[in-house]
């Protein structure tokens, strides 16, 4: 336990490394940008450098962000001029309930895909499956966003086409269509290992005795194949929840949502490099968290997992 | 002033002023004497002021392109930023639709000494919070420019301040360096906004963020931004001017980057109004019976700026042959649809306030004109010795124009014998090129619609002096210089229009910069509400005072 503590603290430690130093092989002054094209008297320019810190040699800046990041303090925006943790803060929210919501959809469906395409393997249906589950995956968000957009709010007038709504159901309902947007490329991710690894457990000796020894269909999918088949579905899924945040802000921007990933994409653009690297670093901590309950989930999942550490 | 603005930017044959709801029928021609062709393909008349309204209206919505940055006056300086602050703060002066200067928060001013302003401050106005306005929150607004920890994006307007006191009970005294015009006349702008001294104090660094707000004097107050998404402003009961006091009980902004779904949200009623409409969605939008599109008043040029005066544009007959060959006509048909005229010049005679007629004569008819023609502009380039040589032009994929003037451009380039290499930016890294000289390292010619934002054209030929900031090619001509450093100082603007003038023509000669053309500013306003203008000083005035119930 203490260990993987240890192995996630280095993560992070690294990650934080290579976030905060990669800014300097951006080409581009911040504060130029700052300025936006306006005439500043010369001594504003060395003090809104010295305001950002910009002053400092790079290492000093590295110890200086990490300090404040361990008090809470991830700087200020350079684009809005407020505190990182406002500007994130207001968007956050937003951003979790769609990954949350497109997490959800995607198990969902690609764990039912997953079993029909299994237990009918080698038929047309399975094919059918398949190849679906792999256009859907080729169709870029975007494109995707628009046609939702065009069908689903301008034609049947269904859904919002714009924004995030008030209050948490009406944010949900906002959210139902870039959701979708965002399942339609990651549910093959779910849907084929599901069906992969099941196929795997159906060549199993044991649901072969299962099978001969007359257990009932539906139990035997239920109880030896698909149970045995969460493992890889897990691990796969730690993988999905950072794909999904980065992938939220080409959606987020198709739909006009005020989220993390939209903030991403115009910080990085506004070279506002205190926001990318609050936003990068909790990308990273979210992937190594998210994987290391992965982790400690598996053994509970599939007892042979912990079995087998034990046996070590 | 600057801006790497994209979007449509218009402009407008002087308005007269007057007349209720004057709607001037003047399809590119009275006052422009640019010597452009007027396009047949678009069809449009300019207006003034859209029909008065009926009532008062609970609520009405907005749409902008982008979201501000920041409410906090000192760094307002675009158009999303301006066109929400200008309804909740105020200025000194009030900047109006038909861009003349009337007094606004200073009820007048004098002008004692070549190097001194007195404004006498109004009386009877409150800020937001019901504190009323005194001396003492004027000096604090105008010395924030000056504070270099404020790093004030109005900088140069007040580039030439030496002291701003309090003089008396509701008296404000600037001093300045040497005699200048330009200062007075910038104070119908941001430049010229008051805040509340203590709302600043209490906000330090927060002030004007979405989490600090502004507190001001306007029309509205500030009610909510929610990031990223929606500003809304409601009604301040007890504004000082009756005459502007807010017709709708709440506007909500909403912003859309793409625009198509800004075009969307106005052709399907969503959204009830916006400015800077896309050219192309002008027609369908007229036909859509949601509402209308109205053509104003604007102060910009679109132009391509020659940002390497040591490179092959650094030869007057290159930037003439390039002028003469780069189809201006074709351009204002595909970037804007036809909708403004060809210019010569690079400010539009809307700023030329107070300008005497024998000026705006030289400024504008007298003017040389680059007709196009092929032949004689690859000779130019032959005497110049500039054939086979290469040209970096530098565009963003920002809109529709952008991408029909870099193509019109290589076109006209390549066709006079140049070599030409196109590099693309992204939108943001765009707009360092206006503040940044490295990243203008290797760059001849970038495009601009670049608008003013006082009634006076020497705002555009100040800046275009030797070793100013916004002389992005370091270009220099003393005589240029000579009429512009001459006219600065004088406040008569029938004297100063006489300087400007000739400081016209020699840019029009010389070609620092290479006009395009002028087009108009553009508003939809939905088929529930009416009554604003479509000029572009929207910038400054309260223009969302004056809409309610159609």
């Amino acid at each position: 336990m203490l260990g993987r503590l240890g192995s996630l603290l280095l993560t992070l430690f690294l990650a934080s490394l290579l976030v905060f130093f990669s800014r300097f092989l951006v080409p581009g002054d911040p504060v130029r940008f700052l300025l936006r094209g306006r005439k500043p008297s010369p001594e504003a320019v060395a003090q809104v450098r010295e305001q950002f810190g910009l002053d400092l040699p790079a290492w000093q800046q590295y110890v200086r962000w990490l300090g404040g990041i361990l008090h809470g303090d991830w700087g200020r925006s350079l684009q809005y001029r407020q505190d990182v943790t406002t500007v994130i803060g207001d968007r956050l929210p937003v951003t979790l309930i769609l990954v949350v919501m497109s997490a959800l959809m995607i198990a969902i469906i690609g764990i039912a895909a997953g079993i029909v395409a299994a237990v009918n393997r080698g038929k047309v249906l399975d094919r059918a499956i398949l190849i679906l589950l792999t256009v859907l995956a080729a169709i870029p968000s975007f494109v995707g966003s628009i046609v939702l957009i065009a069908v689903f709010a301008v034609q049947l007038g269904w859904f919002p086409s714009f924004g995030s709504g008030q209050g948490f159901w009406d944010t949900v309902y906002h959210l139902v269509l870039p959701s979708l947007a965002l399942t339609i490329v990651f549910v093959v991710l779910i849907g084929k290992v599901t069906r992969s690894s099941m196929v795997d457990q159906f060549g199993r000796e044991h649901v072969e005795v299962a099978a001969s020894r007359g257990l009932a269909r539906i139990p035997l999918i239920r109880r030896h194949v698909f149970r045995n088949s969460i493992g890889p579905i897990l691990t796969v899924s730690g993988l999905l929840v950072a794909g999904l945040l980065v992938a939220s802000s080409i959606v987020e921007s198709a739909f006009g949502i005020a989220g993390m990933g939209s903030l991403l994409v115009q910080s990085v653009d506004r070279l506002d490099f205190p926001v990318v690297q609050a936003i990068i670093m909790f990308v990273v901590t979210a992937f190594v968290v998210v994987n290391a309950i992965v982790d400690l989930l598996e053994p509970w999942v599939d007892p042979r997992a912990a079995a087998g550490e034990a046996a070590r | 002033m600057n801006t790497t603005r994209t979007r449509s930017a218009r402009r407008a044959a002087a308005i007269a002023a007057g007349g209720l709801a004057a709607v001037l029928a003047l399809a590119g021609c009275a006052g422009s004497g640019s010597g452009g062709a007027t396009s047949a393909t678009a069809d449009y008349k300019l207006t003034a002021n859209t029909p008065p309204p009926s009532g008062d209206i609970d609520s009405f919505s907005w749409v902008s392109y982008s979201e501000p940055f920041s409410l906090d006056y000192a760094y307002a300086f675009d158009y999303s930023d301006n066109q929400v602050l200008s309804n909740v703060c105020e200025s000194l002066l009030r900047l109006k639709p038909d861009w003349t200067l009337e007094p606004g928060l200073a009820d007048s001013y004098t002008h004692p000494t070549p190097t001194t302003w007195v404004y006498a401050i109004r009386d009877g106005v409150t800020f937001h919070d019901g504190t009323p306005l005194t001396a003492a929150d004027v000096v604090a607004s105008m010395r924030r420019h000056l504070d270099p920890a404020v790093g004030s994006s109005w900088y140069s307007v007040y580039q030439n301040v030496s002291s701003i006191q309090k003089t008396g009970d509701r008296e404000v005294t600037v001093t300045e360096s040497i005699p200048d015009s330009q200062f007075n006349l910038g104070m119908g702008s941001s430049a010229g906004v008051i805040e509340s001294a203590k709302f600043l104090a209490e906000k330090g660094k927060d002030y004007g963020n979405s989490t600090g707000g502004v507190d001001c004097t306007g029309p509205f107050e500030l009610a909510q931004w929610k990031q990223g998404e929606i500003i809304t402003l409601k009604r301040y009961a007890d504004y000082w001017d009756k005459s502007l006091k807010a017709k709708a009980g709440q506007v909500k902004f909403v912003f859309m980057g793409d625009a198509n779904a800004r075009v969307n949200a106005l052709k399907s009623g969503d959204v009830d109004g916006g400015y800077m409409i896309p050219p192309d969605a002008i027609a369908q939008l007229q036909a859509s019976k949601q509402g209308q599109v109205y053509f104003g008043l604007n102060t910009a040029v679109s132009s391509l700026i020659v940002s390497n005066m040591k490179g092959v544009l650094g030869d007057l007959r290159v930037r003439q042959a390039l002028e003469m060959a780069i189809d201006r006509q074709g351009i204002l048909n595909a970037a804007v649809q036809g909708y403004g005229e060809e210019t010569n010049a690079l400010t539009t005679p809307s700023v030329w306030v107070g300008a005497s007629e024998s000026a705006m004569k030289q400024a504008f008819t007298g003017l040389k004109t680059y007709p196009h023609d092929l032949e004689a502009a690859k000779k130019l380039v032959k005497d110049a010795g500039a054939e086979g040589k290469q040209i970096v032009y530098v565009t963003a994929p920002i809109g529709n124009e952008f991408t029909v003037i870099s193509q019109a451009t290589a076109a006209a380039a390549k066709a006079i014998g140049l070599k030409v290499k196109i590099q693309t930016m992204s939108p943001s890294s765009y707009t360092t090129l206006f503040s940044d000289p490295s990243a203008r390292q290797g760059v001849d010619l970038f495009y601009t619609s670049w608008y003013l934002s006082s009634p006076d054209p020497l705002e555009m030929y100040s800046v275009l002096r030797t070793g100013q900031f916004s002389n992005y090619g370091g270009w220099s001509d003393p005589e240029f210089d000579k009429v512009v450093n001459e006219a600065i100082p004088l406040s008569d603007p029938a004297a100063r229009s006489e300087k400007t003038a000739q400081a016209q023509k020699i840019a029009n000669e010389q070609l620092p910069w290479l006009p395009l053309f002028q087009g108009h500013m553009t508003m939809f306003m939905g088929k529930r509400i009416t009554g604003a203008s479509p000029s572009v000083a929207f910038l400054y005035y309260p223009w969302a005072a004056t809409i309610g119930k159609r």
